[in-house]
């Protein structure tokens, strides 16, 4: 029997220095970290061959699998694109020297050297530290503006002390670039409002598209439903309660958000509805007023008791004025005879009576107009 | 006998509420469409005509254009909208275009013969809803009364009683008992309250309507 040493699989880790690929190396082949690294300067003195391989290595190599404690974003240790600033910088300090004197030869270098680093520094900090929870929204902005002014700075210096054609050409070219550094994020940014705002817009279309069909169609075919299978029968209240659900989704625009009196009695009536062969019809007028826990278990209570009792159409009606709630719960049944109930029946006395009372309101109890049914009131003075 | 036209783009309503009318109504003829019920209507004269809110064809305006349209007739023919919505949102363009009234889709076959019948004798239908929104619209619940009767702003005091029965849930004759009035009486306050409607000018009524493009 022979063991195997299983290697370790090739995996860029997620807290990295610069790239992660000589840790990950390391880790695979079994080498210390320090020797990979030194192994990978050496070669990149070697004609940048150890850059090549760096580059290639970070493009091939996939991130290690995430570890649920660890958070899914790469922290990088080295802070690079201040790095490659300073080079940009050292390349401007090498433009300044020549227009004091030193030797011209060096100008063209340089100025590339500045444009490739900039725009390194540049990309680095829009590619990997905007995802970076240790680099602050106030470095990238440094990283960019310091940037674009050692570009501005240098070209227009170069452009003022007339260069040769190649230097005056890069020149202008930096110059461009700065700029175009400069304004790059405020452009990026309207783009991409532009295109939030397109998308907005035309899911908006299509969803009013939908809502006028749904209106049309399925709107119609549900109140047909309920008109031929007569108000109080089974296939009629659930056609109701879809109705009633897909109405909810077609105008959430038009209703208050906030849940107030008004929304969540007609939610009491819904709920009723679906147990009970009755209609609730909620008509409320007056300012949006918040619910009230008791006067709202009392009405519960009342169109409970016209489901119950009553069945096919009950009618409530809630006001709000500027001296109180009034709430009416009329049904259509045979009526009660309050003194016959007046002990035994705990519902009405105690669950919508006492409830009122309680929170210093009143409840009425009598036979609906024309002695048909029974008309539950129930009043709240307001609050002083 | 009342005769009726029924206008409703979808074919399966028409005949299912025309099979549901009592005996009391008859059918002249159906249109699906704006224009196909202006035609209709303008050769058949019928007694009412029985109008959903929202059709195709025509400008785009639906049930309140077929009325604009047949806006001459008006003395004769008499208009009750049918809407699929009990919103008022939806009835209210149709009502201040000339509709007497307006009932729910939902309604049973009895119900909208009743309705029709009320129209016809030149009496408005109002459902317990559009109460509710005329209360709110005409600031009758926080309190604004009209000073004389033919104040077109605001309700009067038994107007404003009749409104809030309405709203809940009782017939024009319960609504006579409770306030000890004749049933004449009332529809005379319902009547005065659906042309108040129809022709106020009141902030709330205009710019609510044009925000939802029915005027």
């Amino acid at each position: 029997m022979t063991t195997v040493a299983l290697r370790v699989e090739l995996r860029r880790p997620r807290r990295v220095v610069v790239g992660g690929v000589c840790a990950g190396l390391a880790l695979h082949l079994g080498w210390t970290t320090g020797r990979t690294r030194l192994l990978a300067i050496v070669l990149a003195l070697l004609g940048g061959a150890g850059i090549l391989l760096y580059l290639w290595l970070w493009a091939l190599v996939p991130l290690a699998p995430t570890e649920s404690d660890d958070s899914a974003q790469v922290q990088r240790a080295a802070p690079m694109a201040a790095i490659f600033v300073g080079i940009a910088a050292l390349c401007t300090l090498v433009v300044g020297s020549v227009m004091v004197g030193a030797s011209p030869v060096l100008v063209t270098p340089a100025l590339l050297g500045l444009t490739l680093s900039s725009a390194a520094a540049v990309a680095w900090s829009l590619a990997f530290d905007r995802h970076d929870p240790n680099r602050s929204r106030g470095y990238s902005v440094g990283v960019r503006s310091l940037s674009s002014a050692l570009l501005l700075a240098s070209g227009v210096g170069v452009l003022l002390v007339r260069p040769t054609a190649i230097n005056a050409v890069l020149a202008v070219g930096i110059v461009v670039l700065g700029t175009a550094l400069l304004i790059a994020p405020r452009v990026v940014a309207l783009w991409s409002d532009l295109m939030a705002e397109r998308t907005t817009r035309v899911r908006e279309e299509q969803r009013a598209e939908l809502a006028a069909h749904l209106h049309d169609s399925v709107l119609q075919t549900l109140a047909l439903i309920q008109n031929r299978a007569g108000s109080s029968s089974e296939v009629a209240r659930i056609a109701r309660a879809q109705e009633r659900e897909l109405r909810d989704w077609l105008f959430l625009g038009d209703a208050p958000i906030a849940a107030d009196l008004s929304a969540e009695l007609r939610e009491v009536a819904a709920a009723i509805e679906l147990d009970y062969a009755v209609r609730i019809e909620v008509v409320a007028t007056g300012e949006s007023v918040p619910g009230v826990a008791a006067l709202i278990a009392a009405s519960r209570e009342a169109m409970l008791n016209a489901a119950k009792h009553a069945g096919g159409e009950v009618s409530v009606y809630l006001e709000t004025t500027p001296s109180g709630i009034d709430i009416w719960v009329r049904d259509r049944g045979a009526g009660v005879d309050l003194e016959a109930l007046a002990s035994d029946r705990l519902g009405i006395r105690e669950s919508i009576m006492g409830r009122m009372t309680r929170v210093g309101g009143s409840a009425t109890v009598r036979p609906g107009a024309g002695g048909t049914g029974t008309e539950v009131h129930l009043h709240l003075e307001a609050q002083q | 006998m009342t005769t009726v036209v029924i206008v409703d783009d979808h074919s399966i309503f028409r005949s299912g509420l025309r099979a549901d009318l009592d005996a009391s109504v008859a059918v002249l003829g159906e249109a699906a469409t704006v224009d196909e019920a202006v035609a209709l209507i303008a050769r058949l004269r019928p007694d009412v005509v029985l109008l959903d809110v929202h059709l195709p064809g025509g400008a785009g305006g639906g049930g309140a254009e077929v009325i604009r349209a047949s806006s001459e007739l008006l003395t004769s023919v008499r208009f009750l909208a049918l809407s699929v919505s009990d919103s008022a949102a939806d009835v209210v363009g149709v009502i201040r275009a000339g509709a007497r009234g307006y009932i729910t889709k939902g309604s049973s076959g009895a119900e909208v013969s009743r309705a029709v019948a009320a129209v016809a004798s030149g009496d408005a239908v109002f459902s317990p809803r559009l109460a509710g929104f005329v209360l709110d619209a005409f600031g009758a619940v926080a309190g604004e009364q009209a000073s004389t009767d033919d104040e077109l702003d605001r309700l009067s005091a038994r107007e404003r009683e009749v409104m809030r029965l309405i709203a809940r849930g009782y017939a024009y004759k319960e609504v006579a008992t409770d306030l000890f009035i004749s049933i004449k009486t009332v529809e005379s306050h319902v009547s005065a309250v659906l042309r108040k409607l129809q022709l106020s000018s009141r902030h709330e009524l205009t710019v609510w309507a044009t925000a939802r493009k029915l005027l």
